[in-house]
């Protein structure tokens, strides 16, 4: 028992101590410069444990993932700081908002440079998330025990499709207006079926969406708040909400997907040490250790390297050039903004946005197909992957599985060359109505270019499936192929397409007036 | 790898870095406005830099000009030095009411020159160019009852004659003598006096005046004027509101009959399109192709108003072969229709008058109407008139054709028209004339001509009974080489038209083929000539009786 | 099993890493500047640069029949014009307790909040109000009388013609 000190004293001392107290109360694990303390640096901290605090150095690789997880994670950051940003200027009201984002761009502190961050964080968030879906499925990450977090991803996919169609209509400029249109009006594209079988009157899913996206019959104010309120409220919470599944998943899962003999394929770690060498089965959660079972199995500790300085070098540096990249595009080139918003001006051509014209190129064959009939064909393919695909070779390995590489590319051979010499015919010589104009119109809902298309995919898969012996390699075929033709029919849409959608070489030879 | 990612991140860094950097440098130290206000208070004086804006009240628009023009910031007090340090000059309306963007257009949110003045895409409003600045007036303002060119010149003669000048202003000139002594009492400026309107006896105020006033100046002020020359002369007036450019060039398209094909504010005709808002026509939706100059919508009205065929290829407006005075008077016109009739700008009373109080923006007596509606097509003396590919329009103004044509049958072609031809119905269903304007149109061309209303020749107007086969035997011999086969022309007026067979009265038809009409092609068949024989009343007879036969075909 | 017991221990917490990273130090440094300098951009948004009200300097047309001592308001301004033999001048309206628009009165001005009265001087006579009313500077250029709403003078100044 040592003396106290006289209690005034004491308390002047206290006080004197505080700021350190404080700091220690804040940070209670040291330095991470030992192991321990590195594996507290990740798991005490609210912000930093979803991380695990040892990775595996497979993981780790760029030919992995390239990223681009953490790459769209980053444009989704920046496309938040930067909206929020907006927001305090941006005014959600017809015309208004207009002159809204005019101020922004001229007036507003550094608010052209912000708004352009915004604007290509937002498209490069739309082009890494297909990416990083494309990355996952080929090296089959989403097989068991990940396959619903491949459908979590493919919430987020069309979550993150919603987020720009709903911020691409707030400038309310005329290629807002009119690209809103055109997507409503692809929304309610269920209307050409229930026409065709007489039963709108009674069941018009079409026309009830188109409404309740636009709180009207025509895109108006109502619209406009509508879309304001689900891209800066509702969206981007079910977006954080999935996002945080999504990556709590992967923790549950055993971390990123590799294949089997990863720790042979790397070979020895050059610079680390191993850890528990003499005690291989254990797991190095600083948790209390318990007989059973837990999610994480397969995976010993020696091929893992502490996250904390590793993974987060990794991580900062996807993060650093995705916004490197993105404030380089920022300061050279605005994001676009054409008239005001005029109901009776339409432009000619109206365009949807970018990652929708593919579909609108579809929709222009038959809106039935291309908006409601594909699309749902598409998610509900690329939802069943998962649980067609049960083989286990290749997991983790770029193409892994049977047909390898050169599957791939034979696919993408089919692909391109199909979708292309479909639209070609279909551009060229017209499709049926030219020749039987009296066609009824639910012959052209099933038989059109873009039916046609999936057809003659589906077939060449189930070829493919037959051939290989394996639904993996039909997945592979197929999906490779939906790439294609998503790559070609967005490109025909946006560079080939002119007034009255008719087709052009380019924007040169369209008419003038 | 480890080092790949520390490089990465260290590379992107910088990167992300130098680019942060350049956006604050080019934000706070290269932008254009800053080098400007920089340039200005070195020559003017210092004032406080920043973005300047007019919230115009009136206008609700919001003006960042005076960011780069700050002397013309209403509350800036600069010397003037500097290019952009000059003030506004002086005009009827107050710069923070109401702005810059209203009268001179462009882009008020921009604080770049190029995007503020509008000559970038996607803005459809660019800065009328200044030499044409009174036409931004149209933006709000209207003229009313202006005369033809020619009126107005007259009006404005009488002014000159009776200088008026020497005690008042109009726009910019004249007002020296000062009537009541040194520093005293100048006229008012008449420079407005039609916008705010002048006593109906000022002429006798005045006279008064001058007999009342021992000064000499007011006792040799006013001349005697007789009421033509008073009429000519308020006329002129009343159309003085400021815009002198605007009004003259208005005055020419009241003169060349610009109305009878195009509508301007609901009236007028419907061959050619609607002229209300053409001053807001966006270039960018202009076919530039055949245009000089620069893309401007005032290079393509000039050039259009000069070729129209040229600028829009299948244009069914002729040329009219103008000066260039003329063509740059009717751009300056066509500039100021720049009315927006969605905008729910204030409503000046000149726009209530004529939108709401069926006041005309030209004047209403025969001479103007005619000349506003009719002489594009008959000519400025009713002398006919004929463009190539195109119908010939008939010599209204013919004395030979005003006497054998009744006033009913005037007025009820002009009323009714020729529907299928070039002729429109002037009533309100198609042009919009009120039946007292036709009557003035009608009393001018008898005044003019000084060629009285024909007595009737028979009591009744059907009269005619001869064999109609004869008639057509007749007709295609001597008529149908002009007339056509089926009385459609197109080479002369069409005979089948059953509005001109309603109206026309037997009288009308045989004295005109009688007496054909001096100076046309219309030869008079029971004259002597070298080209037919004369032909008897009953072959004449035949010929009407076989016309007549269309009435009731098909 | 106390030897293994410390064994584990010892291997949980053997010593830091050795050499200096140079490499990474200055990634981490350039990422911390980066975000630094990210974080003054953003800082500096929200600051208004330009109002979209009209401007306080204004000009004002006082009606030919103004006597002495009868306030004058613009309209769709908070402030009061006089004019007497004196001179021109203008007091502001807004009440300096805590911002309420005074009311003109038969003894100067009363303020509807919380009852502050002001002399027809502007100074205070009753209520919670600390300051008195602001004079607000007036000049006369031609016959036009420009008020300007940023400028404060002294009780008293008024612009003579």
């Amino acid at each position: 028992m040592e003396p106290r000190q006289a209690p005034l004293k004491e308390l002047w001392s206290h006080l004197r101590e505080a700021p350190r107290r404080f700091k220690e109360s804040a940070f209670r694990s040291g330095p991470p410069v030992t192991d321990r303390a590195r594996s507290e640096f990740v798991f005490n901290n609210l912000f930093l444990h979803i991380h695990p605090v040892r990775v595996h150095r497979w993981s780790l690789r760029w030919r992995t993932t390239w990223g681009l997880g953490v790459a769209v994670t980053a444009a989704f950051l920046l496309t938040l700081i930067t909206g929020v940003l907006l927001m305090l200027y941006y005014k959600p009201y017809p015309d208004v908002a207009y002159q809204s984002i005019k101020d922004i761009h001229y007036v507003v502190p550094t608010g052209r440079f912000i708004r352009n961050i915004h604007r290509w964080a937002a498209n490069l968030m739309v082009v890494t998330v297909f990416l990083h879906m494309a990355r996952v499925f080929y090296t089959g990450a989403y097989r068991y025990p990940r396959e619903f977090n491949w459908l979590v991803g493919l919430g987020l996919l069309v979550l993150t499709l919603g987020l720009s169609f709903t911020g691409y209509l707030l400038p309310w400029d005329q290629l807002a207006y009119w690209a809103i249109t055109i997507g409503a009006n692809i929304a309610q594209s269920p209307r050409e079926l229930t026409d065709a079988l007489g039963i709108t009157p009674y069941f018009d899913p079409g026309g009830w969406m188109k409404t309740l996206l636009l709180g009207g019959p025509e895109v108006g104010d109502e619209s406009l708040i509508r879309f304001y309120v689900l891209h800066v409220a509702v969206l981007p919470l079910a977006l954080v909400i999935l996002m945080g599944v999504h990556f709590w998943r992967i923790r549950k899962d055993g971390g990123l997907a590799r294949p089997e003999d990863a720790d042979a394929l790397l070979g020895p770690p050059r610079d680390l040490y191993p850890v528990f060498t003499d005690v291989p089965t254990k797991t190095y959660h600083l948790a209390a250790i318990v007989r059973g079972r837990s999610p994480a199995v397969n995976r010993g500790p020696e091929n893992t390297i502490p996250s904390m300085p590793h993974l987060f070098y990794a991580e900062c540096a996807v993060f650093m050039l995705t916004v490197f990249l993105t404030v380089l595009a920022a300061i050279f080139w605005n994001a676009p903004l054409k008239e005001i918003a005029n109901p009776a001006v339409p432009e000619n051509p109206a365009k949807a946005p970018w990652y929708f014209l593919g579909v609108q190129e579809l929709v222009s064959h038959s809106a039935f197909m291309g908006g409601a009939g594909i699309p749902l064909i598409v998610i509900i393919g690329l939802g069943l992957i998962p649980f067609l695909d049960r083989e286990t070779e290749g997991t983790g390995r770029w193409f892994g599985g049977p047909g390898g590489q050169r599957l791939v590319l034979v696919s993408a051979v089919f692909g391109l060359l199909s979708v292309i010499a479909i639209e070609a015919f279909a551009i060229q010589f017209g499709w049926l109505r030219q020749w039987f104009p009296d066609i009824p119109q639910l012959i052209i809902t099933f038989v059109n270019p873009g039916t046609l298309l999936v057809v003659v995919y589906a077939i060449f898969s189930l070829g493919i499936v037959h051939r290989y012996r394996s639904a993996r390699a039909g997945a592979v075929a197929l999906f490779t192929c939906f790439l294609c033709g998503f790559v070609v029919l967005t490109i025909i849409g946006v560079h080939f397409r002119g007034p009255n959608w008719g087709f052009y070489w380019s924007p040169a030879d369209w008419p003038k007036h | 790898m480890e080092t790949k990612n520390k490089h990465l991140l260290l590379w992107s860094s910088l990167g992300v870095v130098v680019v942060l950097l350049a956006a604050a440098l080019e934000e706070n130290v290269l932008r254009q406005w800053r080098r400007l206000q920089a340039e200005v208070a070195a020559s003017d004086g210092p004032f406080s830099t920043g973005i300047r804006q007019i919230v115009g009240t009136t206008t609700a628009t919001i003006d960042r000009c005076t960011t780069c023009h700050v002397g013309m910031d209403p509350a800036e007090r600069l010397t003037g030095l500097h290019r952009l340090a000059r003030p506004h000059p002086p005009v009827p309306h107050d710069l923070g009411e109401f702005g810059c963007t209203v009268c001179h257009g462009g882009q008020g949110r921009a604080t770049e020159s190029a995007d503020a003045h509008g000559d970038v895409p996607f803005w459809s409003e660019p800065m009328i160019p200044l030499r044409f600045v009174e036409a931004g007036c149209g933006t709000c303002h209207t003229q009313v009852g202006v005369p033809t060119l020619e009126r107005l010149a007259q009006g404005q003669a009488v002014l000159e004659r009776s200088d008026c000048l020497s005690c008042h202003r109009l726009d910019g000139r004249g007002g020296t003598i000062r009537p009541a002594g040194v520093g005293g009492m100048e006229g008012p400026d008449l420079s407005v006096i039609g916008r705010r309107g002048f006593a109906p006896e000022w002429y006798e105020v005045h006279r008064q005046r001058a007999r009342e006033n021992k000064d000499p100046v007011w006792r040799d002020c006013i001349p005697d004027l007789s009421p033509d020359e008073r009429q000519l002369l308020e006329e002129y007036l009343q159309t003085s509101v400021g815009t002198p450019s605007v009004v003259a060039g208005q005055a020419l398209f009241h003169s060349l009959g610009c109305r009878g094909c195009h509508k301007v504010s609901g009236v007028g005709g419907t061959e050619g399109p609607d002229l209300t808002s053409i001053g807001l026509r966006d270039p960018a939706r202009l076919d530039f192709t055949n245009v000089p100059g620069p893309h401007t919508l005032a290079s393509w009205l000039s050039a259009h108003t000069r070729d129209p065929a040229r600028i829009v290829p299948g244009s069914k407006m002729p040329k009219f072969f103008l000066s260039d005075e003329q063509v740059e008077s009717l751009t300056y016109y066509l500039l100021s229709l720049r009315r927006d009739p969605s905008n729910k700008r204030a409503e000046p009373i000149d726009r209530t008058l004529v939108e709401r109080m069926q006041r005309r923006e030209f004047a209403t007596d025969g001479e103007t109407l005619f000349a506003a509606f009719c002489s594009s097509c008959h000519g400025p003396q009713g002398e006919g008139r004929r463009f190539p590919g195109q119908p010939p329009a008939p010599a209204v103004g013919n004395p030979d054709f005003l006497a054998v044509a009744d006033n009913a049958f005037l007025l009820a072609t002009i009323r009714d028209g020729r529907p299928g031809r070039r002729m429109p119905s002037f009533s309100d269903a198609e042009v919009g004339l009120h039946p007292e304007e036709i009557n003035s149109v009608v009393e001018y061309l008898r005044r003019r001509s000084g060629v009285a209303p024909p007595q009737p020749l028979h009591s009744e107007r059907r009269w005619v009974l001869a064999d109609p086969t004869r008639g057509q035997a007749l007709f295609e011999r001597w008529c149908a080489g002009c007339h056509g086969k089926d009385g459609s022309g197109p080479e002369a007026p069409a005979l089948n038209h059953p509005n001109l067979l309603k109206t026309a009265s037997d009288d009308f038809l045989v004295e005109t083929i009688r007496r054909g009409r001096r100076g046309t092609n219309m030869e008079g068949f029971a004259l002597p000539s070298l080209n037919h024989p004369v032909l008897p009343d009953q072959e004449i007879e035949a010929i009407v009786a076989y016309i007549r036969t269309w009435e009731t075909a098909k | 099993m106390k030897d293994d017991h410390t064994t584990v221990l010892a291997r949980l917490a053997p010593e830091p890493v050795p050499r200096r990273d140079f490499l990474g130090l200055s990634a981490l440094g350039a990422f911390v500047g980066a975000l630094f300098l990210a974080f003054l951009g953003i800082i500096r948004l929200p600051r208004v640069v330009v109002s979209a009200s009209p401007s306080r300097k204004f000009r004002v047309k006082l009606p030919e029949s103004l006597q002495p001592g009868e306030p004058f308001v613009p309209p769709g301004r908070n402030v009061v014009l006089f004019r007497d033999s004196e001179g021109v001048y203008a007091i502001s309206l807004v009440c300096t307790h805590l911002g309420c628009i005074v009311k003109p009165s038969p003894n100067g001005f009363e303020c509807p909040c919380h009852g502050s009265r002001f002399a027809p001087d502007g100074h205070v006579i009753g209520g919670p109000a600390p300051k008195p009313l602001p004079w607000l500077a007036v000049s006369l250029e031609g016959n036009e009388v420009w008020v300007d709403g940023n400028v404060t003078v002294q009780p008293g100044t008024k612009a003579r013609g």
